[in-house]
């Protein structure tokens, strides 16, 4: 009982902060770069991505000679459910919605926590496994987390001048964090 | 479940395996690449902040050692089981220090799982329920080995033992007895005096005669010592004659279904009672037979020997040419056939002129679709007046038809021939 309503609890969350996320990334509103189309589209992927949770554990009927129509539509509905990448889909539509809006480096960072966590909870769901699972990967999640921090920081520097020299700097301060990050990993990411 | 010996642990199997990313890394890849791809084209930093975690976990767990192969050792609680029984297999992996282990089993055809068909554990533990008889495989195992950070998936498959399915027999406790029966001791009373336990009458007393049978009530009433006698016992050879030529009918209950069931109820049944029990499988091309023996052992050898008619065809020899062994003479055979093929009919009629005395089960409970056109319910017609030209043919030469619909008990349909010993017409 408990491991079933962990389960569903694992499978709602996922959904939720799914849906947050979007939400997050989609507001305000904006009316350009087909903005409207992709936030359907990633509606329709988070929500099948929580249909696709949810009917995990729904057997795949068995195999006939003739299937009726309706076993052989339903068994194709589990494939398409089970098939197609609906999480990536969801990832690069909410930040094809995100990168829409004009520069706010806190609101993405805040985002691209969000998604990193939304993607870690659809594994745990997937795989019935539980938080702790994770465990192992604390100290890599933590410096994630500040290579995330410093990147917003990046990104509110004031430009040291104008034109685009000056924003390609800022990216290549970036990139260099976090190749510097990967030069400290292994030290971080021994097993505890 | 059928005991299959002291258990012994099972041998490992190193299975290879293919490595690849999870579904994991595939989301965390496409969150890393998208974040880079726009903070480049968009010349936004925080883009690529929002990146580095899924790389830094990428980055992490591509670091880690995946080994080669796996050493998985499955074994099936037993190798032998009826319709219906359940069987469990035990699985368990070797080698796997790091990571998790994931089981998935596919089951073979006719064989149905009972409960989940996926666990997580170095150790598992599989049920399944063969649904039909037969030889079956019980299914392929898929084992997927995942690293500790679950981002990488080692997949290896591995074909699971087969195991003998055997036919759920039916319910028979009374058996035919010819009247006839050969001089070999056993368990049935014959017509002549003997060693036996059943009083047949009384005659008078003949120096060497045992003291402990005089009847003294007879003898006071007669003047002169009387003995009692006894019944001879003796036991009978039975072949069970098998048709598979023909499988009509729905699974699970056709006519080669309740055949096989059929023939293993006599089997067992004949063997309780000290009969010596023999098979003849006939099928397309000829027939495979086991010589009637006695004992426990030989109701396994004779479902081993029908199971082995679910090949299919195959080359054999015809009823003329079977060895005195298989058929030997004043055999009570015991047929079970749905009658549908023209040529065993033929043979049992011959069987029936060279003095066999025979009794056919009928297994035949299907027809042919009622449709509404005339020509249709004029064949269904015909079928049937043929059908009972056939069975009075059989009866009219002696040999007694029953028929058994796979519900009832065998003892209901043969009742009327096991209340006396049956007789063997010339």
């Amino acid at each position: 009982m408990r491991a079933v309503a962990g389960a569903v609890g694992m499978r709602a969350a996922a959904v939720l902060l799914g849906a947050g996320c979007l939400i997050w990334a989609a507001l305000p509103a904006v009316h350009r770069g087909y903005a409207t189309f992709v936030l359907a589209v990633t509606i329709a992927a988070v929500a099948a991505g929580g249909l696709r949770l949810a009917l995990a554990t729904v057997p795949v009927p068995d195999e006939t000679y003739w299937p009726s129509p309706g076993v052989r539509a339903w068994r194709a509905f589990l494939d398409v459910m089970r098939q197609v990448p609906w999480e990536e889909g969801a990832v690069i539509g909410i930040a094809w919605l995100e990168v829409l809006h004009p520069s706010r480096p806190w609101h993405t960072a805040v985002l691209g926590a969000g998604l990193i966590a939304y993607l870690l909870v659809v594994h745990l769901a997937e795989s019935d496994a539980r938080l702790a699972t994770l465990r192992p990967q604390a100290r890599v999640l933590g410096l994630g987390a500040v290579v995330l921090a410093l990147g917003a920081g990046a990104g509110m520097l004031p430009a040291a001048g104008p034109g685009a020299g000056s924003a390609l700097l800022r990216l290549v301060a970036a990139g260099a964090l976090i190749a510097a990050a990967g030069l400290v990993l292994p030290y971080v990411a021994r097993d505890v | 479940m059928i005991p299959n010996g002291p258990g012994s642990p099972a041998a490992g199997t190193e299975l290879e395996l293919r490595w690849r990313s999870s579904r994991h890394a595939r989301r965390l890849l496409t969150l890393g690449l998208t974040g880079l791809f726009i903070a480049i084209l968009a010349r936004r930093p925080e883009f690529a902040g929002l990146a580095a975690p899924a790389l830094l976990l990428l980055a992490a767990g591509r670091a880690r050692r995946r080994p080669p192969r796996i050493t998985v050792r499955a074994k099936p609680t037993t190798r032998r089981v009826f319709e219906g029984e359940r069987l469990a297999v035990d699985v368990a992996a070797d080698d796997a220090d790091e990571g998790s282990v994931r089981w998935r089993l596919h089951p073979g055809p006719e064989v149905a799982p009972v409960g989940a068909t996926a666990a997580d554990g170095r150790q598992a533990r599989f049920v399944v329920t063969p649904e039909r008889w037969g030889r079956r495989q019980i299914g392929t195992l898929e084992v997927t080995l995942r690293d500790r950070w679950r981002l990488a998936e080692g997949h290896a498959t591995m074909t699971l033992p087969g195991l003998d399915c055997y036919p759920a027999p039916a319910a028979q406790r009374t058996t035919v007895v010819l009247r006839r029966l050969p001089n070999r001791l056993g368990e049935h009373p014959a017509r002549t005096s003997g060693e036996g336990i059943e009083f047949s009458g009384v005659r008078e007393y003949v120096p060497g005669d045992r003291q402990r049978s005089i009847n003294w009530a007879a003898s006071t009433r007669r003047g002169r010592l009387q003995v009692n006698t006894f019944a001879a016992e003796r036991s009978q050879d039975v072949v069970l004659l098998l048709d598979s030529t023909s499988d009509v009918g729905q699974p699970g209950s056709s006519a080669l279904d309740l055949a096989l069931r059929g023939a293993g109820a006599a089997a067992r049944a004949y063997l309780e009672a000290r009969d010596r029990v023999g098979v003849i499988t006939y099928q397309w091309g000829g027939a495979s037979w086991l010589a009637p023996a006695l004992g426990r052992r030989q109701v396994y050898r004779i479902i081993d020997s029908m199971l082995a008619s679910d090949a299919g065809y195959s080359r054999g020899a015809s009823f003329a040419r079977l060895p005195r062994a298989a058929l030997p003479p004043g055999a009570l055979v015991v047929v079970f056939s749905p009658l549908l093929d023209q040529r065993f009919v033929e043979a049992l009629r011959d069987m029936r002129e060279r003095g066999f005395s025979m009794l056919v089960v009928d297994v035949l409970n299907t027809e042919p679709p009622a449709r509404r056109r005339t020509e249709d319910r004029l064949a269904r017609r015909l079928w049937r007046m043929e059908q009972d030209a056939i069975r009075f043919s059989l009866r009219e030469l002696g040999v007694p038809v029953v028929h058994w619909d796979g519900e009832e008990p065998l003892d209901l349909p043969l009742a009327a021939h096991t209340r006396r010993p049956m007789a063997a017409r010339r």
